[in-house]
């Protein structure tokens, strides 16, 4: 990570019509960085990409790459490659000349170019694929071909477009991680699009989560997880239970916050928009909640409400707790670490009682 | 060349008929064709194809046929109307001319169609949907029409009516359909791909040669082989606007008034009759071996 601002995109915005698909947008994406950008379909990352790769040409803003501004430069003149969602692998070539389409310009040899594609089989995990037409392959190789086919220009940057979108569960996950070691041998700076949260809190160095054309919040995947800066964040990445409430005043380190249903609520995480007073959204992660059939020691964060569901998902339970005055039932999640078969009788709607620690409870606004 | 090209959704009829029949065929356990709910079908289908071919089986029939009277009963085997056909200067010089005009015709107009097409597929642009509608009116405006428009637009501007005007007539039926062929066959294969080869760093028209070309050439050379085939069989057109020089069906036209050129012509007749046969039929084997690696390229 020599270079923080490798990439560097200043108020950029497209529009089509007038529908603000990028909507001024700024950040800088760093040197041999995995960086994801995220959201729901719509939000403006694939936009966002493809006027990295020159596809699309900002309506406003500049994007510079390596210090070089890239406005009105094409696509063919820009040091990025592409991998595309599917692939787009040249089905009237072999994976050989498939490989080696953008090396015609390269200047060099047949046989300097042969050995570069055997390379790239090499490193991809399909030697000797060479002759196979493009149609022989499967899902997963013709993946690897289109890696490999970007990866030969040796690009400062490589934009991928959701590229594991249409392979299976297991392929996926395997992929994940072959991708994410791929990406630290070779050093190259990637940008990865995905709508799939998982995705890119297992490959990325850092995250973009996008909605409605605009950057909600740019953070590690342990940062987006822990400390969402909005609630459209945390409600986006993983699950979390959401309360209303208002500000009281401050006890030492703790907010205390007056929340429906819950009672006084002690938070000690400091959000950027965190207000001094009014109104707040207090948000805490199912699994950040014990949960106990007898009352716990007394502590500053406890709740008592009865069992309304509950589901057992092998490694973990999931149980929603009805609590008196909360709009929803409270998710929790808890860890099977030991094993047991007697499962939780959730129709019996046993009193339960639930409890997280002064440093689990978020304070959001919007 | 119409009956060539309905001749093969006859057979496709007849093979589907036949497809009917078969698991009927099995389930019945008995030799021979099982009377049921599908014998109606079935007698329609043949029925579809005599009414179909026997007319046109008539062509070579009398073109063998010893007898200025195309009449039964046949009056024995001759293949003087082929040797007629053959050494008539009139007839050969209107066959040139014709394929003159469907040579330059085809490959002018299937050049325009595929950067048209290539256009209406591949990029955004204001008014897209009237440009095409213009493009593709003179499908649907009559011929007569567009062929006394024509006419009179050449008189006006002291065109001497020659092959020149007929072709520029032909182009313009033709390059509907070569646009119509062509963009079927870009929108069959995914812009990603021209994107793909934009950006590893071909330029356009680089893009358009190594990728976009090999892609639609089956498209290519069914476009080629239909508008040569349209501009061969016109006759409308060509009439209203042939000056000396004729093409084949307006000579053909022009032979019906004397009865005893009638056997030379059946002979001719069965000539097109064959030729098309083959050609469409190859344009069909080209179209289904472009279709193969396409499908690996849709997954």
């Amino acid at each position: 990570m020599s270079r923080e601002d490798f990439i560097s995109i200043r108020n950029a915005s497209k529009h089509f019509g007038s529908v603000k698909a990028v909507d001024d947008i700024t950040f800088d994406i760093g040197a041999g960085e995995f960086f994801s950008l995220l959201g729901a379909s719509g939000c403006g990352k694939t936009t966002l990409l493809r006027m990295l790769a020159g596809f699309e040409q900002p309506t406003l803003g500049n994007i510079y790459i390596d210090g070089q501004p890239q406005a009105g430069v094409p696509p063919h003149q820009r040091p990025v490659n592409m991998v595309f969602q599917n692939y787009a692998i040249f089905p009237h070539l072999n994976v050989h000349k498939n490989i080696a389409y953008g090396m015609r310009k390269a200047g060099l040899s047949k046989a300097d170019v042969d050995r570069k594609v055997d390379e790239m089989l090499e490193l991809i995990k399909l030697p000797g694929y060479g002759l196979r037409g493009a149609h022989q392959l499967s899902g997963g190789q013709r993946q690897r071909v289109a890696l490999a086919r970007a990866l030969i220009k040796q690009p400062k940057v490589l934009l991928l477009d959701e590229p594991l979108g249409a392979l299976d569960k297991k392929l996926r996950e395997q992929m994940q991680l072959e991708l994410r070691a791929l990406q630290r041998d070779v050093g190259i700076t990637f940008v990865f699009v995905t709508h799939d949260q998982e995705e890119a809190m297992t490959m990325s160095d850092r995250i973009a989560v996008m909605s409605l054309g605009q950057v909600l919040q740019i953070d590690s995947p342990t940062r987006l997880y822990e400390v969402p800066q909005v609630k459209e964040v945390a409600d986006f990445i993983g699950t979390i239970n959401f309360f209303e409430g208002s500000i009281r005043g401050r006890e030492g380190e703790s907010t205390v916050v007056e929340a429906a249903g819950l009672g006084t609520v002690h938070s000690q995480v400091a959000t950027g928009s965190t207000p001094a007073t009014g109104q707040v959204t207090v948000a805490i992660r199912p699994e950040k909640i014990s949960l106990s059939f007898a009352p716990p020691q007394a502590g500053p964060n406890v709740v008592e409400g009865r069992m309304q569901a509950a589901a057992y998902l092998g490694d973990r339970s999931h149980y929603y707790v009805r609590v008196e005055g909360c709009e929803f039932p409270i998710a929790v999640a808890a860890q099977n670490a030991e094993r047991r078969l007697d499962t939780v009788d959730a129709d019996r709607h046993e009193r339960v009682w639930l409890s997280w620690a002064e440093d689990s409870a978020l304070l959001l606004t919007a | 060349m119409t009956d060539a090209a309905a001749s093969i959704t006859a057979r496709k009829a007849a093979a589907d008929a036949r497809g009917e029949e078969t698991p009927q065929h099995i389930q019945s356990k008995h030799e021979g064709y099982h009377w049921t709910a599908e014998a109606p079908m079935f007698l329609y289908a043949v029925w579809y194809l005599a009414f179909l071919y026997i007319p046109v089986l008539f062509l070579p029939l009398f073109s063998f046929n010893d007898s200025i009277y195309v009449a039964f009963p046949l009056q024995g085997f001759t293949l003087d109307w082929y040797e007629d056909m053959a050494s008539n200067p009139a007839l050969l010089g209107a066959l040139q001319n014709s394929l003159k005009v469907g040579f330059v015709v085809s490959l002018l107009a299937t050049f325009l169609g595929l950067l048209a097409a290539k256009a209406m597929t591949r990029y955004r642009m204001p008014g897209k949907a009237p440009v095409t509608t213009f493009i593709m009116l003179p499908l649907v405006v009559p011929g007569i029409i567009l062929g006394i428009a024509l006419l009179t637009m050449t008189n006006r501007l002291g065109m001497e009516l020659s092959l020149y005007t007929i072709g520029l007539a032909h182009m313009l039926i033709c390059v509907p359909f070569a646009m119509l062929v062509l963009m079927s066959r870009l929108e069959g294969f995914d812009k990603n791909l021209e994107e793909a080869s934009l950006d590893l760093g071909e330029n356009a028209l680089q893009t358009f040669l190594r990728v976009t070309l090999p892609l639609a050439w089956p498209g290519i050379l069914a476009s080629l082989l239909l508008t040569f085939t349209i501009s061969f069989d016109e006759f409308l057109l060509a009439f209203f606007l042939a000056g000396n020089e004729v093409t084949l069906p307006v000579y053909i036209w022009s032979q019906l008034r004397f009865p005893n050129r009638l056997p030379m012509v059946l002979s001719l007749g069965a000539c097109i009759l064959v030729f098309s046969f083959f050609l469409v039929t190859f344009a069909e084997v080209v179209r289904r071996r472009g279709v193969g690696p396409q499908r690996g390229a849709a997954i």
